[in-house]
């Protein structure tokens, strides 16, 4: 009785996200109901293998989160022509600076195949800073870490 | 760096479309306006419920079980209480319109005292058939507002429509989203946010306006005695739609059903006192919550908002004109904000650190 009331007022896809979402290193301080929250601010969407995210250059406005598929990121070589510097996996997330400043892509993003995203729009993150502050300040803390770690990388590689 | 060329042409060709829709299909649109208001209203509810991981299916079909029982259970006690308000309407109506006759008639003599050298012009006015003619037309009250029922319709109409839209939830935005061309998706979301956030706060604080001013208003007038309470106070909720309308609709019917009742003009000045009060309680304790989410727009262009939506499509052209400029303003926002960053017009170098060596 109780399994079958269970199963008819409580969406497993819902759980499943929060899931995916708290296997993510951006989120994974945030509790179960933070996540329903995030999840509710987030929108999906499927892209065909070929099809374009966003080219070098394009003004970024969201973080992509990549569920499920591959999607390739290159960037312009000298010659002009895209080189590749990176093929996201599952559970990868690209595009985060977009969630900082409003400034052009430094590389281009392609499905390679069948590819499931999900999209945080800068937007919906200023929403959640406003009204669910404790999930703004720890995306934005996490954030902060990538970049650090980011710039430590690049500042101690030889030159 | 590549530029995103935005298809201004489809854009302008979709707006056209959309505006030769509303023209020739306004009563059709109506209803699924109302009902997307509704369930507009009504999903943040059913978002705090798939917060929480509940389905939102079964949440809001038993949303819909649990108001309609209370319907069924507040009609008995209810439509006894609006029959009893409709026939003491039509005993009551005739006989204000009458009292009313006997004050211009004693006010005609008194002028006619004060006044000599106008008595003959005074005393020429006569009254006798506007009156006639308004207990006649006061008589046919309760008929004309059954003759309100077909409207009734749209209190079925609209929660059906709502059901299915509040079911859907989100999808739909997510279906328009993944027929978007890829490109554009990141401006497709940022346009859909700037309407959510201006459009839904407004309409959320309508809708507790209205609620509000109705259960108050109600409450006050039968605290001071007032007949037809319950219609009044539905009408100045009602009214309330069209933002400051409520309160001016409740002083004016009810002082004057006050006074005409009581037979005195301080009864009529509790009234207007008790609209007063009331929107001053909306001015201090609502408006400062609902302003505070919702869209702000200059008084001159609220203004020319309501006075084209009222010229073009009468008292529902004023109450949908705030939420057409809300998506309007929306529009100019979203494109003001691609354009400027498109066209690098705001670049963040105000952080004067930033040339500072990692450390």
């Amino acid at each position: 009785m109780f399994k079958s009331l269970k199963k008819l007022f409580f969406d497993p896809s819902i759980q499943r996200k929060k899931a995916f979402l708290r296997s993510l290193v951006l989120f994974k301080d945030l509790r179960d109901r933070e996540l329903g929250h995030l999840a509710q601010s987030l929108h999906a969407r499927t892209y065909h293998s070929g099809e374009v995210l966003f080219l070098e250059g394009d003004i970024g406005r969201a973080l992509f989160i990549l569920e499920s598929g591959k999607v390739e990121l290159a960037r312009a070589g000298e010659d002009g022509k895209p080189q590749p510097v990176y093929t996201a996996q599952p559970g990868d997330f690209f595009g985060e600076m977009a969630l900082l400043e409003q400034l052009p892509r430094t590389a281009s993003a392609a499905a390679v195949e069948r590819s499931h995203l999900l999209l945080l729009y800068r937007s919906k993150l200023d929403a959640l800073l406003i009204h669910h502050p404790r999930i703004g300040a720890s995306i934005m803390a996490h954030l902060a870490q990538l970049l650090s770690a980011r710039l430590r990388r690049a500042s101690t590689r030889p030159a | 760096m590549s530029q995103q060329a935005f298809p201004w042409g489809a854009a302008l060709a979709i707006l056209v479309i959309v505006a030769l829709a509303v023209h020739f299909l306004l009563p059709v649109l109506i209803p699924f306006a109302l009902a997307f208001a509704v369930a507009y209203v009504a999903n943040p509810l059913a978002a705090a419920a798939e917060v929480r991981g509940l389905r939102r299916q079964s949440v809001v079909i038993l949303a819909y079980v649990l108001i309609i029982a209370m319907i069924v259970l507040l009609a008995g006690k209810l439509l006894p209480l609006l029959g009893r308000e409709l026939s003491s309407l039509q005993d009551e109506v005739p006989a204000y319109a009458a009292r009313l006759r006997l004050s211009w008639l004693e006010l005609q003599r008194r002028a006619v005292e004060r006044l000599p050298f106008a008595a003959e012009q005074i005393r020429h006015i006569d009254t006798t058939q506007a009156f006639g003619r308004l207990i006649e037309q006061a008589r046919n009250l309760p008929s004309y507002l059954l003759s309100f029922f077909p409207l009734l319709s749209l209190l079925f109409l609209i929660p059906f429509i709502s059901f299915f839209l509040l079911m859907d939830g989100p999808a739909s935005i997510e279906r328009m989203i993944q027929r978007c061309p890829s490109r554009y998706v990141e401006q497709a979301l940022h346009l859909v946010f700037e309407i959510d956030h201006s459009l839904g706060a407004y309409l959320r604080g309508l809708i507790v306006v209205a609620l509000a001013l109705t259960a108050a208003s109600f409450v006050g007038l039968s605290v001071l005695g007032v007949n037809q309470a319950f219609w009044i106070s539905v009408l100045s909720g009602v009214s309330s739609f069209v933002p400051y309308f409520g309160a001016i609709v409740g002083m004016i019917v009810g002082g004057l059903a006050a006074t005409l009742q009581f037979g005195s003009v301080a009864a009529g000045v509790k009234v207007v006192l008790l609209f007063l009060l009331l929107r001053l309680g909306d001015e201090m304790f609502l408006q400062p919550y609902i302003a505070k989410h919702s869209v702000h727009l200059h008084p001159l262009v609220f203004l020319f908002t309501f006075m084209t939506g009222g010229e073009l499509f009468g008292f529902i052209g004023l109450v949908f004109a705030v939420p057409v400029a809300c998506v309007v303003k929306a529009l100019i926002d979203v494109g003001w904000s691609w354009y400027s960053s498109e066209a690098q017009l705001r670049v963040c170098d105000d952080l004067d650190a930033s040339g500072v060596p990692f450390t």
